[in-house]
């Protein structure tokens, strides 16, 4: 899957230019950087809810993408009917919450969630709908250990059983290294380096990844 | 004040008919003037709040003014447009219930307005993204804002009624206080104000505050209720 060069600008000052990408399916790419280095706003462009400069996609219209936005939005609803939005049936909507271990909250009005509780829900949601490319902006940061590497397993499996490629937006290195086939760093709005996750996120080529190696993760 | 007080209450048990008339007008009056002012006000303070579009803001801030409109400004308008020289005398709505509502609705729907456009432009960005995010089409994000904001759209119903029964200048110049007819519980305690009946004046006041009070407890139960 290729995406098109893009940039977006606000108030002057460009905070992303990506060049354009080859996704592969059935593959997980990390994206990794500091923040404000356009990580989010990549995605956003990706996502078709954000328009690049200069009007145009940053990827073809044709293509189904699925979307977890940074902060995790509960609709006033139960949880349940929050996952059913996506369209992906009762039976996998069950399976999901079972799996993400929220299915005692399924008739829970999802308003009333805690943070992690409500970022497994949106996970669950964008998880039980087929697609072609999958941006996840740091779904499991407000989540605690036990159900990140749940999600985890939950995110590599819908990986291989669908074929479709997915974008993992994340500020945790070990987890982009336990999940990521390839990884993109992004440095002050540029791609700054990009290759398979063995090499970026172990042993880079370029001075600002090695730093951010060794500040984050220590590489 | 303790005989006017006696006098009210004596007034309100003994069912007096014009008392009454006056109640039913400023039902009629208030309650059709908040609904009309919610159904206009409530689609375009959606659309207003979350649509993007090159002069929103400048629309934004013309309904802002509106929202600060004058009632007596508003009654002048009205009157000068429907009296006998205007260019809609022909119609005769002056001094009727009818163009009383629709000095409230004008002057109530900016206010039901900016409020949903306040909420809405705050969770707009993050429905619309959720929503994009899992493939659903403009219609059922519309809807999906539209049911988030249930809570904040009863509170502007409470704002709407509250400013429609209390009003009294663009009611009292384009319905004339006139007895039997037009007369509601604001320009009548002027009104009896005016002519010195303190009693019937309290009664009136008593009322309004009862009714306010009954209008608020309803509108919250059932808030309450759908947001459960």
């Amino acid at each position: 899957m290729k995406t098109n060069a893009c940039a977006k600008t606000f108030g002057g000052r460009t905070v992303l230019q990506a060049p354009a990408l080859e996704l592969a399916p059935g593959r997980i790419c990390a994206v990794v950087g500091a923040n404000g280095s356009g990580k989010s706003t990549f995605a956003r462009l990706l996502a078709g809810v954000l328009p690049p400069d200069g009007g145009g996609r940053a990827l073809p219209p044709s293509v189904k993408v699925g979307y977890m936005p940074q902060k995790s939005y509960a609709f006033r609803m139960t949880t349940r009917a929050n996952i059913l939005l996506s369209g992906g049936g009762p039976e996998r909507a069950e399976a999901l919450m079972e799996a993400l271990q929220i299915g005692h909250l399924a008739r829970q009005r999802a308003t009333g969630l805690s943070g992690g509780e409500t970022a497994k829900m949106a996970l669950a949601r964008v998880l039980s709908r087929p697609c072609e490319l999958l941006i996840l902006d740091e779904p499991t940061a407000s989540m605690d250990m036990e159900s990140a590497i749940l999600s985890e397993g939950l995110i590599q499996s819908y990986c291989r059983e669908t074929g479709c490629a997915v974008l993992l937006i994340t500020h945790d290195l070990q987890q982009a290294r336990r999940m990521a086939g390839d990884a993109l760093f992004f440095f002050r709005g540029q791609l700054w380096e990009q290759g398979p996750a063995a090499r970026v996120l172990f042993s880079p080529e370029r001075p600002e990844t090695r730093r951010f190696l060794e500040f984050y993760g220590g590489g | 004040m303790r005989t006017s007080l006696q006098k009210a209450l004596a007034l309100i048990l003994s069912g007096d008919r014009e008392l009454k008339n006056i109640l039913w007008v400023t039902a009629r009056m208030s309650l059709s003037s908040s609904l009309i002012a919610l159904l206009i006000g409530v689609p375009l303070g959606l659309w207003l709040g979350s649509a993007r579009f090159r002069g929103r803001q400048a629309l934004v801030v013309v309904n802002r003014t509106l929202m600060g409109m004058p009632p007596v400004v508003c009654g002048l308008l009205l009157y000068m447009l429907f009296s006998g020289v205007g260019p809609f005398g022909k119609w005769k709505l002056l001094f009727t219930v009818d163009i009383m509502v629709l000095a409230q609705v004008l002057l109530i729907t900016p206010l039901v307005v900016g409020n949903l456009e306040t909420f809405v432009s705050g969770v707009a960005q993050p429905v619309r993204e959720t929503a994009r995010g899992l493939g659903l089409g403009a219609g059922k994000t519309f809807l999906l804002l539209a049911n988030e904001c249930v809570y904040p759209i009863f509170s502007t119903y409470l704002l709407a009624f509250a400013r429609a029964i209390a009003e009294v200048g663009a009611v009292s110049m384009v319905g004339g206080a006139i007895a039997w007819k037009t007369n509601v519980m604001t320009t009548a305690i002027m009104q009896y104000t005016n002519r010195g009946d303190f009693s019937l004046g309290v009664a009136l006041g008593m009322i309004l505050m009862a009714v306010s009070l009954l209008v608020n407890i309803a509108v919250s139960l059932l808030q309450r209720r759908l947001s459960r």
